[in-house]
């Protein structure tokens, strides 16, 4: 299943990939997260050592968190800022923190968290605004070892075709 | 040289890793002679007063724990409603995390070079160093192993104003484990690490195993 989170305001972005997705015939579920009360993660590892893979800030994300945990591929839709992804779309990736276990192993020749979950999420950005798409690019494929996946790529506003071409 | 000192932990000052470095790093300073004034990106009240610093300090330190490859979600929030200088500010970074390799932190350490140019700021460089998990977990002479060699960083930082000298840079300790290393390591993370995880567990009334699956 794509899972696709629009953190703007801009339901137009999720229009045209629905009308995209649609002519494909291709399963997806949009969630407009704009509206909805998602707070930063505040690193308190709650979900790691106290109650294991359940967050201990109460609010909207959890219903994400477990559509994520299902999903084959996120894509999150974000304004910029400061050259990047602005807070809110940040925070979608920071929260995910419960997918992972508290324990280590080397994943080639780097420590990570071992998956809580047997499957495998791979991760987009469709961007509105402007950021150092190169550097998103190289972040994004970083982002993706947290989800023990792929990157789908970095694609702008403008770009909704090429990125729903990877969207399967 | 007096130094702002901005800790962007999103954590409680309390249990934050990153105040403990900033400590240490921070008796570094005074014996260089510099002076600092230390402020809480955790603590929403503290936004005003951070942003007025900001705008007058003429060198400037954000301490950052990595949070997904790239500085935490509360920190962006924050500096989106700081007004960029006009090149009139230094500012450096001390960028920590809990995977042990320098590698780890190297995708951070990028963003912070755009940022910099964003803040309308002179880069002098990120100080990059993981392996702080436990900071929190462990006290006194245990916890001072871990943050203790931040004083020196703190010196240095003192003296030259930056984290370009090869010391600082050698701080970092190894990009990647050797092999061997990785497979010692490996063992340990299978078993002492898994029991010490499972103590601290015990000790916050964990009643599940770490591995629980809830959904």
């Amino acid at each position: 299943m794509i899972l696709i989170v629009n953190t703007t305001n801009d339901c137009g972005i999720t229009g045209s990939l629905k009308t995209l997705l649609d002519a494909q015939n291709k399963e997806f579920e949009v969630v407009e997260a704009s509206s909805l009360d998602i707070k930063p993660c505040i690193g308190c590892n709650f979900c790691w050592l106290k109650t294991p893979g359940i967050c201990s800030i109460k609010d909207d994300y959890e219903e994400i968190l477990k559509k994520i945990i299902k999903a084959d591929q996120l894509w999150v839709i974000s304004d910029t800022a400061l050259g990047f992804i602005d807070h809110k779309g940040k925070n979608i990736f920071d929260r995910i923190l419960p997918i992972a276990t508290m324990y280590l192993h080397f994943k080639g020749d780097q420590m990570r968290h071992v998956p809580r979950y047997d499957g495998q999420t791979d991760v987009g950005i469709i961007y509105k605004g402007t950021l150092e798409r190169e550097y998103a690019r190289r972040w994004t494929e970083r982002c993706a070892l947290n989800f023990d996946s792929k990157s789908l790529g970095v694609y702008s506003e403008e770009e909704l075709k090429e990125a729903a071409a990877c969207m399967s | 040289m007096h130094v702002l000192i901005i800790n962007g932990s999103p954590r409680i000052k309390a249990h934050s890793n990153t105040d403990k470095i900033i400590d240490k790093f921070g008796e570094g300073l005074k014996e260089a002679g510099s002076t600092y004034e230390q402020y809480e990106v955790s603590d929403r009240k503290q936004w005003d007063a951070i942003r007025d610093a900001f705008a007058k300090a003429e060198s400037i330190l954000i301490a950052i724990p990595l949070y997904v490859e790239n500085i935490p979600g509360l920190l962006i929030e924050f500096l989106e409603t700081v007004p960029a200088r006009q090149g009139d500010a230094d500012i450096a970074y001390i960028l920590q995390g809990g995977f042990a390799e320098g590698i780890q932190l190297r995708c951070g350490e990028e963003y912070l070079k755009i940022l910099t140019k964003q803040l309308g700021c002179n880069y002098k460089g990120t100080l990059v160093k993981g392996d702080n998990f436990s900071i929190r977990f462990f006290e006194g002479k245990q916890r001072d192993k871990v943050t203790g060699p931040y004083k020196n960083m703190g010196v240095i930082f003192g003296k030259n104003g930056d984290f370009n000298s090869e010391e600082c840079k050698k701080f970092t300790g190894p990009e990647i484990f050797p092999a061997l290393t990785r497979l010692l390591i490996g063992t340990i993370f299978k078993t002492v690490a898994k029991k010490g995880f499972a103590q601290i567990a015990k000790g916050w009334d964990c009643t599940t195993p770490l591995d629980f699956r809830p959904y």
